[in-house]
């Protein structure tokens, strides 16, 4: 076999793991191809690749994950190997089989491994045969509650009755004693059949406040499979990973935790050794907080994952630190790992905050946008694996992370510290991003003890306040406005409203999280005095673009957007305020008129198709503005339809269950006349 | 240019004593300004927001650009008159920029008497509008005014500088296309109608303008007719059924934004007159020293060069004729990248300083530089000699060249102005662009003292003649309510109230005010002059 390393690999993925394979690959010395949809075409990957091919438009499905536009692009290339990267085609078997039948090396284990390893259930079945250990229990239809009982002893307590026909928990009971079980057993029985029909149980052993173990293989193409110690990714929001460290906390707190590493380590060599498993691989394990001594396969992942870093920065192979990509591209080409188990050892800790484009103030929904400004943290044993740069778009295409910042220190504590330092430091304007939560996170009292759970972030969300921009940032904001002025040397146009007497305050009008809010700023040549609600702060613009507040230099960083949002960021805060233009203001204003006087329509109108759901007045009623008429449902959603005036109502003779059409009216309002008091001219002599 | 160094010692003790004095002059001077600009009193300012108004300097504020600078003219008119009934003349006019384009804005305070006319009123008024015809300015009426104070109509109605001379000058100034745009914010009634009525374009509020020839209780006793004010000249009817006014809006926000619409489509400024620098350096000297140079005392000595140092870019200055006629500093500068020409009293005014100026007026107006009068003078010498060699017609000669010269005139009283020194120095009647004046300038025919020493001279020659005594007790009672009376007099607030001039301005705002004027002034083109240069 040739065990020459490649010319060209293209990297078919994007983001941050694209950028990071490209740097392995250069150190390597091999040419490097990146991939890129529409909507990346100004991405970091592709400036970073040696050379870059357009792969199709921005959804997914017609560029990165188009088996056939990538197969060109290594065509057209001279690709010889591919580097999936996470997600996208990295599990994908229609994808490694393709590569394989067009000569070009896959660099992942083989079609069979990614099979096998691919189904969750046929996964465990199938190391189960290995002395892989998996949650015990039964899960045959027909048994009875006698069978159940008997059969117990082998699941282990405590353990759950799940219902055959049951989801999402429903019908699941926890037992955890022999002597609770009979009663349980009969009340889940009553329940699966009154609930289902069906009653159906299944047993299982129950794992109390599970924490997620996951370790890191690697093996080459002659069967020498070692591993590279755990990751602990315990820390999740909805199956999502959001902090991963390596050693796990759970072992690290333990007397014998080294002794269980080994054991479990064993398992994930025997896992992928039952796969003939070829390259980076993850197992992993479902142990329990409570009896750490037990471990449980849950799956194995076939490619690298996104946390791999973390086990990069605490492995080492007699003292030195080791590339996962380096060695999987060395694994592919065909060279044998040239080191033993036992040469591998950990050295402090590893912990690695992964940073999205997400508002986790509004339920974590996506944040899109052109990042205007970046600023990484740099720093010793601090890496930061991004796909960040100055103008990159955020889209909505594609999986909203936009770098990982991984921390190393001594123990973990020292870690953590590093990692909380660095995310303060992290300066991204233009979207929002989930630093100040991770900043929160690292700074709970559990986190940093390391009793960590899967469902510790549910529960801590609750008590996290995500800050507003501060009073300070305002007075900032209010000058960086004001300075955005048009000026010149005019004594005309210096923007500072000038007076005989004392110069005229601008009154500015910011929207902070959709709220309004009042200031006004005086100013003079880079120099703006700031009053918010009776509060005032004297901003300065300082000579080499710094500003300072009160006198005191401001650390923080800003951004204009297109569109005149300002984005502020410090301390690993960030957020926008926008200043309402005298239009919009005055538009506000006149909606509102609108309503209150002549202006409005007397047709209340359905805004779109739907089922009238109540009707709260009736004909010939007297109601006033902003009074509810009657409710209709469409797309789900219940639509209030309010009076536009005071007035007498004029019904359309509707009733619930009726539909009715986009525009159609429901109901017509008579206003009172208005009477306006006559207001001549009276005053003159007052 | 060479740059006029300053001798002035801030550590002396008669600076640290004059500096003290006079702030307490800028002091007074800001305080009036602030009570002026409130405008009426408290509950009637309550009452005009109650209706939903905006308040009178607010109007302005959101017409004019955000920060835009708003050089206000005469804002301590009627100060002291009418028992202060009409604080500011209970009008508000001054020059700011609206989408970059200078307009003038005139804008009645319906909180001081319903913004009714009092004389001052009208006078500030059409002091406004002749800035306008001057400068080419578009015109903004913020129109919210019961018409003339009906108690004083003598003097507010039937002459030719009064209420009449407002559409008089806004039919002209059109024609001049100078545009004249209207917002009805309030009443306009009467005579008042025709500010909208003669008006290019036209704004009104719906439920809030009025705009009648009669309003609702003349209808009633004139014809019977029962109507309300809306019915009878509202925003719906004036917009939808006269054509009285082209634009209805709801509010005055939505007024002044499409008053700032229609600015909008009017022509850009125009390419100033001159060339103005665009690097701009600031004197040398802080304007803030300028309090402890001129004496609170208008008769002592100091060098005018100590102020016009503090004034000019780079504090360069180009001294002319520094040898001849001393008592008239006369010399080239730029103020805020205008080329000027300065001339500045330094005593007296002696024959040659008169010939001086004469000449000095017109180099700058062959060559199409303005002019900017600094006045602090006692008058021209007087006595035999001084007489005997024509001291009258050498005087002549400069109130000559200030009468006719044809480029912008500035004049900035900085102290005493005093007699026929005031003509030759471009006093108000030779009409400078503009004129202010700093608050410890005096200005009367004589000082108070020679006045009352005129007086009482003749009155003990005429006692004395038909054999009568006079004691020194008796001529001392005399005297003291003249030099009373001169002194209210010549008081810059007794001026500023009456529109001597356009604004009493803290001497640290001079040069900022001087470059605002400038560039107005740079707007209208020079016409050409008529004779050669007559050496004196």
């Amino acid at each position: 076999m040739n065990t020459e390393l490649f010319d060209t690999v293209l990297v078919a993925n994007r983001g941050e793991i694209a950028v990071r394979i490209i740097r392995s690959l250069r150190t390597l010395g091999i040419r490097s191809v990146a991939v890129y949809s529409d909507a990346d075409a100004g991405a970091l990957h592709v400036f970073e690749a040696d050379t870059a091919v357009r792969i199709g438009p921005g959804p997914a499905n017609q560029s990165y994950l188009s088996i056939d536009a990538i197969l060109k692009a290594c065509k057209d290339t001279g690709a010889q190997a591919v580097h999936p990267g996470y997600g996208f085609l990295s599990e994908n078997v229609d994808f490694a089989r393709a590569l394989d039948d067009a000569g070009i090396r896959f660099i992942g284990p083989s079609v069979k491994s990614i099979n096998l390893m691919g189904d969750k259930i046929r996964s465990k079945n199938h190391v189960v045969a290995h002395q892989v250990p998996v949650v015990p229990g039964i899960a045959e239809p027909g048994r009875s509650d006698d069978q159940l009982l008997g059969a117990a002893g082998e699941v282990g307590f405590p353990l759950l009755i799940k219902p055959s026909a049951g989801g999402g928990g429903k019908g699941m009971f926890a037992v955890d004693t022999p002597e609770q079980l009979p009663e349980a057993l009969a009340s889940a029985r009553r329940t699966a059949r009154s609930a289902f029909g069906d009653d159906t149980l299944f047993l299982e052993r129950l794992v109390r406040n599970p924490r997620h173990i996951e370790v890191q293989v690697l093996a080459d193409q002659f069967g020498h499979t070692v591993h590279l110690g755990e990751r602990e990714c315990s820390l999740q929001r909805r199956h999502q990973k959001v902090i991963e460290e390596a050693p796990a906390p759970l072992l690290e707190n333990l007397e014998h935790g080294a002794q269980i590493r080994e054991r479990i380590g064993a398992a994930a060599v025997a896992a992928a050794a039952s796969v003939d498993y070829v390259g980076a691989g993850t197992v992993e394990f479902l142990v329990s907080d409570e009896n750490p001594e037990e471990f449980f396969f849950m799956e194995m992942n076939t490619r690298l994952q996104v946390e791999h870093p973390v086990t990069e920065q605490v492995v080492r192979v007699d003292g030195q630190k080791l590339d996962l990509v380096d060695w999987q591209v060395r694994i592919a080409a065909g060279q044998p790992l040239d080191f033993e188990q036992h040469q591998v050892s950990l050295q402090g800790h590893a912990i690695e905050a992964r940073l999205y484009a997400e508002d986790p103030s509004a339920g974590f929904l996506p944040s899109i946008g052109t990042v205007l400004k970046v600023i990484e943290p740099t720093g010793g044993h601090l890496r930061v694996d991004s796909s960040l740069r100055d103008g990159l778009e955020v889209s909505a295409h594609y999986d909203p992370m936009l770098a990982k910042l991984i921390a190393w220190g001594e123990d973990r504590s020292a870690a953590l510290g590093r990692l909380d330092r660095a995310l303060s430091r992290t300066v991204v304007l233009g979207v929002l991003t989930n630093a100040e939560y991770l900043r929160l996170l690292l700074a709970d009292a559990e986190v940093a003890a390391g009793r960590l759970d899967t469902n510790l972030i549910e529960r801590k969300m609750r008590e996290f306040i995500f800050r507003m921009p501060n009073a300070r940032e305002l007075a900032l904001a209010a000058h960086l406005e004001v300075q955005r002025r048009p000026t010149s040397d005019s004594p005309w146009g210096q923007g500072d409203g000038w007076r005989l007497g004392s110069n005229l305050a601008t009154q500015l009008h910011f929207e902070v999280n959709g709220e309004q809010l009042q200031l006004s700023v005086q100013h003079t040549a880079g120099q703006s005095t700031v009053n918010i609600s009776g509060e005032e702060y004297a901003v300065q613009s300082l000579g080499d673009n710094g500003l300072s507040i009160n006198g005191v230099r401001s650390s923080s960083h800003h951004a204009f957007a297109a569109g005149g949002t300002l984005w502020l960021s410090e301390d690993g805060w960030s957020g926008s305020v926008r200043r309402l233009t005298r239009q919009e203001i005055l538009e506000a204003k006149l909606a509102t008129l609108a309503k209150e006087s002549g202006t409005f329509s007397p047709h209340v109108e359905s805004p779109m198709p739907g089922t009238v759901i109540s009707v709260q007045v009736s004909d010939g009623e007297e109601v006033s503005a902003g009074q509810l008429l009657l409710s209709i449902e469409a797309m789900k959603m219940e639509h209030q339809l309010l009076s536009p005036a005071d007035g007498t109502v004029r019904m359309a003779g509707l009733a619930v269950g009726d539909l009715v059409k986009a525009k159609q009216v429901v109901a017509t309002v008579e206003p009172v006349e208005l009477e306006r008091e006559t207001t001549i001219n009276q005053e003159q002599n007052a | 240019m060479k740059t006029l160094p300053s001798q002035l010692d801030t550590s002396a003790e008669k600076y640290q004593q004059n500096a003290k004095q006079y702030a307490a002059l800028i002091e007074e001077l800001h305080q009036r300004l602030e009570t002026a600009a409130r405008g009426g009193s408290e509950k009637s300012r309550q009452r005009h927001l109650d209706r939903g108004k905006l308040l009178p300097r607010d109007r302005v504020n959101q017409l004019l650009d955000e920060g835009s600078p708003f050089l206000e003219i005469a804002p301590l008119a009627a100060e002291g008159m009418y028992g202060g009934a009409s604080p500011g003349a209970g009008v508000i006019a001054g020059i700011g920029m609206v989408h970059g384009r200078h307009v003038l804005v005139i804008a009645n305070d319906a909180t001081v008497k319903g913004g009714t006319y009092f004389p001052m009123t009208v006078k500030k008024h059409l002091r406004a509008q002749e800035i306008a015809l001057e400068n080419s300015l578009p015109c903004v009426y913020l129109v919210d005014s019961g018409g003339a104070f009906l108690p004083m109509q003598d003097e507010v109605f039937p002459d030719r500088d009064h209420f009449g001379r407002i559409f008089f000058n806004q039919a002209n100034l059109s024609a001049k296309k100078i545009p004249q745009l209207a917002a009805v914010l309030g009443s306009c009634t009467a005579g008042g109608a025709y500010v909208p009525a003669m008006s290019d374009e036209t704004v009104i509020v719906r439920n809030q303008g009025t705009i009648f020839l009669g309003g609702p209780p003349l209808v009633k006793a004139a014809i019977g007719e029962i109507v309300t004010a809306e019915e009878l000249g509202g925003g719906d009817l004036h917009a939808k059924t006269s054509g009285v006014v082209d634009h209805l809006a709801e509010n005055d926000e939505h007024a002044l934004m499409i008053i700032r619409d229609i600015i909008s489509t009017l022509p850009a400024n125009p390419t100033p007159a001159w060339k103005i620098a665009e690097q701009v350096a600031e004197p040398l000297y802080p304007a803030s020293e300028l309090p402890g140079i001129v004496p609170v005392d208008v008769n002592a000595p100091y060098d005018v060069r100590e102020v016009i140092t503090r004034l000019v870019d780079g504090s360069e200055f180009h001294e002319f004729k520094a040898e001849y006629g001393t008592t008239l500093v006369t010399g080239f500068a730029h103020i805020h990248g205008h080329r000027v020409g300065i001339i500045a009293n330094n005593g007296v005014l002696f024959s040659e300083s008169a010939m001086k100026g004469a000449h000095f007026i017109e180099l700058c107006d062959q060559r199409g530089i303005p002019l900017l009068f600094l006045q602090n003078l006692a008058g021209f010498m007087v006595g035999r000699d001084y007489e005997a060699d024509g001291i009258a017609k050498h005087g002549a000669k400069m109130v000559t060249a200030v009468a006719t010269a044809r480029v912008p005139k500035l004049t900035v009283v900085i102290g005493g102005s005093f007699g026929a020194g005031n003509y030759s120095m471009c006093g108000r009647a030779y009409s400078p662009r503009f004129l202010w004046m700093w608050p410890g300038a005096r200005i009367s025919v004589m000082g108070g003292n020679q006045a009352s020493s005129v007086l009482s001279t003749v009155k003990r020659d005429g006692i004395e003649a038909s054999g009568g005594t006079w004691s020194d007790e008796e001529e001392e009672s005399f005297k003291a309510p003249i030099r009373e009376q001169y002194e209210n007099q010549g008081n810059p607030y007794y001026s500023t109230a009456r529109l001597w001039d356009d604004g009493v301005i803290d001497p640290a705002d001079t040069r900022r005010v001087l470059g605002l004027a400038l560039e107005v002034c740079a707007r209208q083109p020079l016409p050409e002059t008529s004779f050669g240069l007559f050496r004196m």
